[in-house]
Parts: C-alpha cells; sequence; structure tokens
C-alpha cells in the first residue's frame, strides 16, 4: 500500500471503516433525495451528502484532509444559502405574498450587552491577536462581532464599511507574499509564516467584523 | 480504559442511523423534524473529526453546522409563512 511514513499506524487501520461509513451515508442520503418530490426535503438531505463527503474526505486523517475540509465546509453553507434564498423568491413570486425578513423573535436585550462588552471584547481580541492564525482570526473576530451588536447607535459611515475591506485586501496580499517567499527564499521561512499568519488574522477578523455590521444594520432597524 | 477506536466506532454508528433517522425516520414528513434529525449526524462526524485529531475542522464544521440550521428553519418559516406546500 502507498502510504507516507508520517500517518500514524491508527489512521492507516480506520482508513477502511471510515470510508464505508460515508460510502453507506452517502448512499442513504442519494435514496432519500430520490424518492423525496418536495424541494425543501431535498434541500435538508443535501446536507446529509454533504457529510459523507467530510467523511471520505477526514478519512486520509492528515493536514491535506484539515485542508480540504474548510474550503468544502464554506462551500456547502454558501449552497445551501443560496439555494433556500432561491427557493423562498420562487415561493413569493407563485403566491404574490412577502414574508417577514425574520419570522423568529430576536431581542437583544440582555444584561451582558449594556455592561460587559468593552472589556470583553478587548480580552478577545488581544488573545485573538497573540495567536494569529485562522484560529486567532476567529477568537478576535468573535470579540469584533460582541462590540459591534452590543453597541446601540446605527448608520455606520460609509468610510468605515469601505476600511474594513481595505484591510482585507491588504490582509490578502500579506498573505500571498509570504507564501511566495516561502518558496522562493525558503530560509526565511520563520518571516514568511507570520506574513502568512498575521495575513489571516487580519482577513478572518476584518470579514467577522464586517458581518457583525451588516447584520446590525440589517435586524436593528425598527 | 478509553479506548480511541470507541469514539471513532461510535461516530460511525451515530451517523450512519442519524441518516437513516432523517431519510426514514418517524415523523420526517415535517420539515422542521427532519432538520432536527441532521444534529444526530453531526454529533457523529464531531466524534470522528475529535478522533483524526482535525481541531480547525473540527472548529468550523461546529459553527457551520449551526448555521445551516439556522438557515434551514428560517427557510422553512418563511414558507409556512407565504403557504407553500411543504
Amino acid at each position: 500500500m502507498l502510504v507516507p511514513e508520517f500517518v500514524p499506524e491508527i489512521f492507516c487501520s480506520l482508513y477502511l471503516p471510515a470510508i464505508y461509513t460515508g460510502f453507506i451515508v452517502g448512499f442513504i442520503g442519494l435514496i432519500g433525495i430520490a424518492i423525496n418530490k418536495s424541494d425543501i426535503h431535498v434541500l435538508i438531505l443535501t446536507d446529509i451528502v454533504g457529510l459523507a463527503m467530510l467523511i471520505v474526505v477526514g478519512a486520509v486523517g492528515t493536514d491535506l484532509a484539515e485542508a480540504l475540509i474548510l474550503p468544502g465546509l464554506v462551500v456547502e453553507l454558501a449552497e445551501i444559502m443560496a439555494i433556500s434564498e432561491i427557493l423562498i423568491s420562487r415561493e413569493i413570486r407563485k403566491k404574490g405574498k412577502t414574508p417577514s425578513i425574520l419570522p423568529m423573535p430576536l431581542v437583544f436585550d440582555m444584561e451582558i450587552l449594556s455592561t460587559a462588552p468593552n472589556f470583553l471584547s478587548l480580552i478577545l481580541i488581544g488573545y485573538g491577536i497573540f495567536l494569529t492564525g485562522f484560529t486567532g482570526g476567529a477568537v478576535a473576530g468573535g470579540g469584533i462581532l460582541l462590540y459591534i451588536l452590543s453597541r446601540k447607535a446605527r448608520g455606520l459611515p460609509i468610510l468605515v464599511i469601505d476600511g474594513l475591506g481595505a484591510i482585507s485586501g491588504i490582509a490578502w496580499c500579506l498573505w500571498i507574499v509570504g507564501f511566495l517567499l516561502f518558496f522562493v527564499n525558503p530560509e526565511f521561512w520563520l518571516l514568511s509564516l507570520f506574513l502568512a499568519a498575521s495575513g489571516l488574522l487580519l482577513k478572518v477578523a476584518s470579514k467577522m467584523g464586517l458581518i457583525g455590521v451588516l447584520m446590525r444594520e440589517e435586524f436593528k432597524r425598527q | 480504559m478509553f479506548e480511541l477506536n470507541i469514539w471513532f466506532y461510535t461516530g460511525c454508528i451515530l451517523t450512519i442511523i442519524g441518516s437513516l433517522s432523517t431519510v426514514w425516520g418517524p415523523g420526517v414528513k415535517d420539515p422542521i423534524v427532519r432538520t432536527l434529525n441532521t444534529e444526530i449526524p453531526s454529533i457523529g462526524i464531531s466524534l470522528i473529526l475529535l478522533t483524526y485529531n482535525h481541531m480547525l475542522a473540527l472548529l468550523t464544521f461546529v459553527a457551520t453546522s449551526v448555521i445551516v440550521s439556522l438557515i434551514l428553519l428560517r427557510t422553512i418559516t418563511r414558507l409556512e409563512e407565504i403557504g407553500a406546500e411543504l
């Protein structure tokens, strides 16, 4: 068998059961899609087929699997979001009625959102910057999200939203420069690692901050 | 006492049983029940990813599965509000 030597022994022994589980789950999901006629049921069952894909990719058991799972998850999320919007707009056109944007009650009326956000988001952002990379970006972005959601004022100037987009672009450049340097000059690996890590931190954090701004503009309109 | 295989095979069994319950389980004519049933295979996948030590994938998977079920529930309630046949 053609297996690189850095794959642990136990993951090699788990490979066949994982692959079979993935195939069985995918088969069950596809049969469900075949026998259902309703669109929303098919959309829910697509989720199951996506899970089967995750097992098959994850069974590789190295960093490659992790690198392949992340874009798969994001693509699946975007796909479900787009198809559900298409279903809703088709039904609106058929029935001629427009539903409310958010059918669930969503009231941010919590004690923690009025007293603690400054301190909590400071700690989260500081810890995120210390971590760097994807995880740090997620932690710092969570801090920004908490801060933005807890503010009462609305109507952010357009310059700030554009500025967040610009930070995202600069982060991409940092990441690409770090990647290129890694291949051109491998002796500067530490520098390129930190370039890529801080680029990813800025990217993820600014994107989560942007989501928070958009959510507040959309849902706090009263 | 805690074998690694226990977590892996529990995850596999949960995933298979969960997907069966999503497709043929009781009360899945209601799309909300079907959406909630997809949480069982999600737990199974989380256990499998935990066995393989895929920390970042596990974090992202937990976040995206929550967002996906929120999107699906919102879609279902909006469709019911219009009066579409589900």
